[in-house]
């Protein structure tokens, strides 16, 4: 029996859980008890998962505290846990942004407390199950369950259309799912086919790479469709993404911030986890029509942000764009493209969820999210004018924010890939710069009117849960490598499972270690007596590189 | 299997400085302390913080900033000069696992590291300096904000930029560059919309990131292409190899296999259009005139003096590049003498002070870019300093003038100034002589010799680009000595024109789009007159009008060694590519240059001069201009809206991208999310259509079952009577029927 200690993940997890069963116990009415105990709760989890980012070992690529109890022998599924350092980041992502949504809830939520509460702890219990899986039954059994708190939180504390948005999220969705099941299913009893005792177990389906890939071809193009179709809704990758501004606009703060924080990254999860490493050789068939899905995204997310007159519904549109180059960086299939992609999951997940707490501040106050009702905002509020501006800018990627270094990472590695890409994908990246920029100079510029003079400024409550996604910003965007450090051996494994030739080649290490030892030396053209000196003859020397230089 | 992570790659043998990181670090301390304490005082309700304070902690992290970069200066001097170097390393910044790149597999491994060689060294004192000098000047332009509790964030934005821009000068690799870069944008944008809540403002500021955007993105992919030849950004590295890469005749990147000068010229080209933004060049170059609507101290700091030459510091900190790159090279020389012809004439029909002060800069620029395009590096590095110093003067002078004037920017209200600010305007007179090109004034050594390096290139090397562009370099400097004397002589001769004294009719018309930098109208200043500025204020224009004047001296040219002084281009050298070895020593200076230096001092300025003297100063009431206008109405329309770009953008570009974006989004409502919806209606419809089979047709067979057994079971229970006699009825037909049967058979 291992200690406590060692078990973090699946701790981490059920604190939410058992939290949850613990407010039951409480009378309704009670709404602070509900307030603060939720609070109260996130805040232990995300503090009880801080020592995994100690614990977990930089140097190997494994699955770490793994864990595993038989649970349907008859089935070949295990009660299987265990995560890498992908797992880790978002699971570490899932607990940071789980405290800020129930602390932005506060007095946002006017009805029900008590099951509004209830279910955003299930809704963290179900997202962080999501990633310490390591079964692939499992796996889908919290992959489902995400949607029942989510869409309560939806249907219940939703805008006017909340019905219509609940509803759509959970059967697109859902839709995509059952197209995984397939999936799994195939690969499952393939297992039989291939010899095996079925298992559910995501390693065994990680192993089955090479066999699948021995399978005929539409076999192939149809099981990575599969997988593709139930990911690319959930991401949402266009053509899939029109569930995505319903249920942003209509869910409150809260949802909105689950929802771009961490609800959309399971789609990109699944592509890292389970379509690259599984399917590499049908993914790289496909590869041109999801790039062109991907770019169209990119563009098109952006170009539509661009117009809206909703601020919730810009900044949803503006997460289809960013995901798209998410997804860019990941088909980019090389090491800077998806720890790109990966680390712009992250980055995604503080600078939009920022944005939307930052549009629901303005929400609450007068009740409009209408860009036309605002303007000169900074005056009557200096520091959510500096929030906004923060999260803006790591929001269009500049240099020393988070956003930025994954922007850098993904257009690299795009690059490396296929020039066009990235030169295409930049397009969209001018275009955030364009929108944002846009939003802020209306709502916050400009003159402004009696109303919203009277606005008052973040209080400490909401100055206290923007401060750690500022922290995180600037963290990610100056001193990203401890982040990297945790991707690295499993971003380079990923890589070997796509592509095992990769690094191999001639190291250039040692040779740009020398070549920077030269240095400026290496501006001199050969030949030239070094006793001469450059001090006597260096304007000699100057103005003749400079005319050889011309032409 | 995997590679071993290695340390960062800027190892370098020179000596780690351990106190570089401070030269960028310390404003940036001034920056967050006086943010963060302005927006506490905010937050909890305080007083704004003490202005003195701030002034303390804003000027004094510069000056110390200032004071380090003279001790680095100093230090390299007493170096040989291929030691020049001082690098320092402060942590890795980033490692994005490996990459393949042409030769290889390499790690993308970036350091957050310095770098203090021959060339940040001086731009490092630049941004210092002249900040230091502009600061000061702020502390009295800024008086207004003093009271208003605005000024603390004002101070903050401007160390913050120093920051950002001594990131720019000082980073070891593209990607520090990159972060300085992106960083002066951003300050720059804030500081632009200070006023935020005049539209105006606010709408420039968005202009100029958006545009600066456009030229990013050329940027990022010649980096980017420079890490697919190189496979690493780091300069040392890339100034290391590039020889041994130079010489190679084609690379094969991509699968494609093309001439190295090809690769070279692609990304040359692709960085270029990345200077084009920051630098304001054609087509990028809108944003700049736009981003007057900023305080005046800002136009001269960033829109003057510093960052606007970045593109240039980034081409001379990669002129191994350029120098493989022939027809780059041939695009910065185009592009930058067409945007020193153009912008120089769109600075002959300005009225607003600083409008053409920024149409003069557009110009100066595009003289830099010219010297870049020659291949002369270190003429066109040195024009980046003598402009910074006489155009920062002309700005900061420009801002005494309109603050004396109250917040009054068109000339046309102005005049006669010359005995009101006396200080203010010997100090633009030498800053103007400085930029018309006057000897021994700085700016006749740094441009001419500009001009000189491009017609070398036609007169000894026989290209005809060169000789176009040297046609146009004349022609835009003939225009720089004319608008300049135009604008000196509105402002300070003549009599004063504001306060309701004008006798030649020449006030501007009441204007409703009042092109004032100020947010604040109403001064109750009364009608006293124009006084001079406070020494807060003159003080920084005539140490800078000072530096105009001498600064010329420490890059005299070649041909006139003669006269003493230093030679920049020699201190420089050590950065810059030779392409070959070169023993011989350099021919004579030939008598042309000396022709061409005599003509462009001697006769072409000041005919420039004297003509706008006739004009603007011997006719008080203008009246050969006016005429001018009146014989041709439709250049001057032309040449007064800047000949309709901005409009051309908004129709071509713009309105285009909007009405995408609107398509777009009907597209998205109607089409995409239609499909859903309608996958959803045919659903209902199906499952409706299903119910009705259902209820009708396999609930109808059910009921239809039941019925046939109901309507059966009806007859049936009629011969259920009860009666005996019908039941024995049946019993006697049923036995007729049998024995009838039976009979048959």
């Amino acid at each position: 029996m291992t200690a406590w200690y060692q078990n973090l993940p699946l701790w981490v997890t059920a604190v939410p859980m058992l939290g949850a069963l613990l407010l039951l116990l409480v009378p309704g009415t009670r709404r602070r008890v509900f307030e603060l105990g939720a609070l109260a709760i996130t805040l232990i989890d995300f503090f009880v998962s801080i020592p995994l980012w100690f614990q977990y070992d930089r140097a190997s690529a494994a699955v770490q505290w793994a864990f595993s109890v038989d649970w349907i022998p008859s089935l070949g599924v295990k009660f299987a846990i265990g995560m890498d350092g992908i797992s880790l980041m978002l699971f570490l992502l899932t607990t940071f942004i789980g405290f800020i949504a129930v602390w932005c809830s506060f007095t946002s939520i006017e009805e029900r407390h008590k099951e509004y509460y209830i279910w955003l702890l299930v809704m963290q219990f179900s997202m962080l199950g999501v990633f310490i899986c390591q079964d692939m039954f499992l796996f889908y059994l919290f992959w489902e369950l995400m949607l029942v708190p989510m869409y309560f939180l939806i249907a219940i504390w939703g805008g006017p259309q909340k019905l219509y948005a609940a509803i759509k999220l959970f059967l697109y969705t859902l839709a995509g799912s059952v197209l995984m099941l397939v999936g799994i299913l195939a690969i499952y009893f393939l297992q039989k086919k291939a010899g095996l005792e079925p298992s559910f177990a995501i390693e065994r389906f990680h192993a089955m790479a090479p066999f699948i890939a021995q399978q005929s071809k539409n076999f192939q193009i149809l099981l990575a469709l599969a997988f593709f179709i139930g990911f690319a809704i959930k991401v949402p990758m266009f053509p899939f993404h029109t569930w995505l501004p319903d249920a942003h606009v209509q869910a409150p703060t809260a949802g909105s911030v689950i929802l771009a924080g961490i609800l959309l990254k399971m789609g990109t999860y699944g592509f890292v986890r389970f379509l690259l490493p599984m399917m590499p050789d049908a993914t790289r068939t496909l590869l041109p029509w999801f790039l062109t899905l991907t770019l169209i995204g990119v563009i098109y997310g952006a170009l539509v942000a661009m117009i809206q007159k909703d601020m919730k519904k810009l900044v949803a549109y503006s997460s289809v764009s960013h995901l798209g180059l998410c997804m860019l960086g990941l088909f980019a299939m090389n090491p800077n493209g998806i720890t790109g992609g990966i680390l712009q999951m992250i980055n995604h997940g503080i600078s939009t969820s920022g944005l939307f707490l930052i549009v629901g501040i303005v929400y609450e106050r007068r009740h409009t999210r209408m860009i036309a009702d605002f303007g000169g905002l900074s005056k009557a509020m200096p520091i959510y004018a500096t929030v906004f501006m923060i999260m803006t800018m790591s929001s269009i990627g500049l240099p020393g924010l988070n956003g930025f270094i994954g922007e850098l990472a993904i257009l690299m590695g795009a690059f490396q890939a296929q020039p066009w890409w990235a030169v295409a994908a930049t397009s969209g990246i001018i275009l955030g710069a364009a929108y944002m920029l846009w939003l802020y100079q209306r709502v916050m510029f400009g003159p402004i009117n009696e109303t919203n003079l009277k606005m008052k400024d973040l209080n400490a409550r909401e100055i206290a849960y923007f401060l750690p996604l500022i922290v995180a910003a600037f963290w990610i965007g100056l001193r990203p490598q401890p982040v990297m450090n945790v991707l690295q051996k499993p971003v380079e494994k990923l890589v070997m499972q796509i592509n095992p030739a990769f690094y191999q080649g001639q190291a250039l290490t040692q040779l740009h270690r020398e070549a920077a030892m030269k240095g400026q030396a290496g501006m001199i053209a050969p030949g030239h007596g070094s006793d001469h000196g450059a001090q006597s003859h260096g304007e000699v020397h100057g103005s003749e590189a400079e005319v050889h230089g011309g032409h | 299997m995997l590679m071993e992570p290695l340390a960062p790659a800027a190892v370098s043998t020179q000596v780690q400085a351990s106190a570089l990181w401070l030269i960028p670090f310390l404003p940036l301390f001034g920056a967050i302390v006086n943010g963060l304490y302005g927006l506490f005082c905010k937050a909890t309700n305080r007083k704004a913080p003490d202005t003195k304070l701030v002034d303390a902690i804003a000027l004094g992290t510069v000056a110390v900033a200032f004071l380090m970069s003279v001790y680095y200066f100093v230090t390299l001097m007493g170096r040989a000069p291929a030691d020049r170097s001082i690098t320092q390393t402060l942590w890795t910044w980033l490692d994005l696992g490996g990459a393949r790149v042409m030769d290889g597999v390499t790690r993308t491994t970036i350091s957050w590291a310095y770098k203090f060689d021959a060339l940040s060294a001086c731009m490092a004192l630049l941004v210092t300096g002249v900040g230091f000098l502009i600061h000061l000047f702020s502390t009295g332009y800024m008086a207004d904000e003093r009271k208003d509790g605005r000024y603390y964030r004002f101070m903050a934005y401007l160390n913050l930029f120093v920051f950002s821009m001594l990131n720019l000068v000082l980073g070891s690799n593209i990607l520090m560059m990159f972060l300085g870069w992106e960083g002066v944008g951003l300050c720059s944008y804030l500081l632009i919309g200070f006023y935020f809540d005049k539209e105006a403002a606010a709408i420039a500021g968005k202009k100029a990131f958006v545009t600066n955007r456009i030229g990013d993105f050329g940027f990022m992919v010649g980096f980017f292409l420079l890490f697919m030849i190189f496979g690493s950004l780091d300069f040392d590295t890339l100034m290391g190899s590039v020889r041994e890469v130079a010489l190679r005749p084609e690379l094969t990147i991509f699968g494609v296999t093309k001439a190295t000068t090809w690769w070279f010229n692609v990304a040359g080209i692709a960085l270029f259009v990345g200077a084009c933004g920051k630098s304001a060049q054609i087509p990028l170059y809108v944003w700049l005139p736009d981003a007057m609507a900023g305080p005046t101290p800002v136009s001269a700091l960033i829109h003057a003096a510093t960052m606007v030459t970045s593109g240039l510091y980034m081409i001379t900190r990669l002129n191994f590049v350029y120098a493989n790159a022939p027809l780059a090279l041939s695009v910065v020389l185009a592009v930058g003498a067409l945007t020193a012809l153009v912008a120089a004439s769109m600075g002959l029909a300005q009225y607003d002070i600083k409008k053409v002060l920024a149409y003069s800069t557009v110009s100066q620029l595009g003289f830099m870019f010219m010297g870049m395009g020659a291949g002369a590096y270190a003429a066109g590095m040195f024009h980046v300093f003598t402009h910074a110093f006489f155009k920062a003067a002309l700005f900061l002078g420009s801002g005494s003038v309109i603050m004396a004037c109250h917040h009054e920017q068109d000339m046309r209200n102005m005049g006669g100034l010359r005995t009101k600010l006396p200080k203010t305007f010997w100090s633009m007179l030498i800053a103007t002589l400085a930029i018309a090109g006057i000897f021994p004034f700085s700016g006749f050594f740094s441009k001419d010799e500009i001009l000189w390096k491009v017609f070398e290139g036609w007169h000894s090397g026989g290209h005809t680009l060169n000789l176009v562009a040297w046609l146009m370099g004349m022609a835009a400097a003939f225009m720089t000595a004319f608008y300049m004397v135009r604008l000196m002589v509105m402002t300070f001769w003549g009599e004063y024109r504001g306060g309701g004294h004008d006798p030649h009719g020449l006030r501007a018309p009441a204007d409703p789009h009042h092109h004032d930098d100020h947010g604040h109208h109403d001064h109750g200043h009364g009608d006293h007159g124009p006084k001079e500025v406070a020494w807060t204020m003159w003080l920084p224009v005539a140490i800078l009008a000072g530096l105009a004047l001498v600064a010329g001296f420490l890059n005299i040219p070649h041909s006139l060694h003669w006269l003493g002084g230093s030679h920049f281009s020699e201190w420089i050298a050590p950065l810059l590519y030779q392409k070959e070895a070169v023993h011989a020593a350099h021919e004579a200076a030939p008598a042309i240059e000396y022709g061409l230096m005599a003509w462009a001092t001697l006769v072409w300025a000041p005919g420039a001069m004297l003509l706008a003297w006739w004009i603007y100063k011997m006719d008080p009431s203008w009246g050969k201009a006016k005429a001018f206008v009146a014989k041709f109405p439709n250049l001057y329309r032309w040449v007064h809206n800047k000949y309709f770009v901005d409009e051309f953008y908004e129709w071509a570009f713009i309105g285009p991208c909007k009405q995408l974006g609107a398509q777009l989004w009907a597209f998205d409502a109607w089409v995409v999310d239609g499909i859903v919806n309608g996958a959803a209606r045919v659903t209902i419809l199906w499952s409706n259509l299903l119910f009705w089979f259902d209820a009708r047709v396999v609930d109808g067979l059910v009921n239809l079952v039941a019925w046939l057994l109901q309507q059966l079971s009806g007859g049936f229970r009629k011969l259920q009577t009860g009666r005996v006699q019908n039941y024995a009825l049946v019993m006697f037909l049923g036995f007729l029927v049998f024995a009838f049967w039976k009979f048959l058979a």
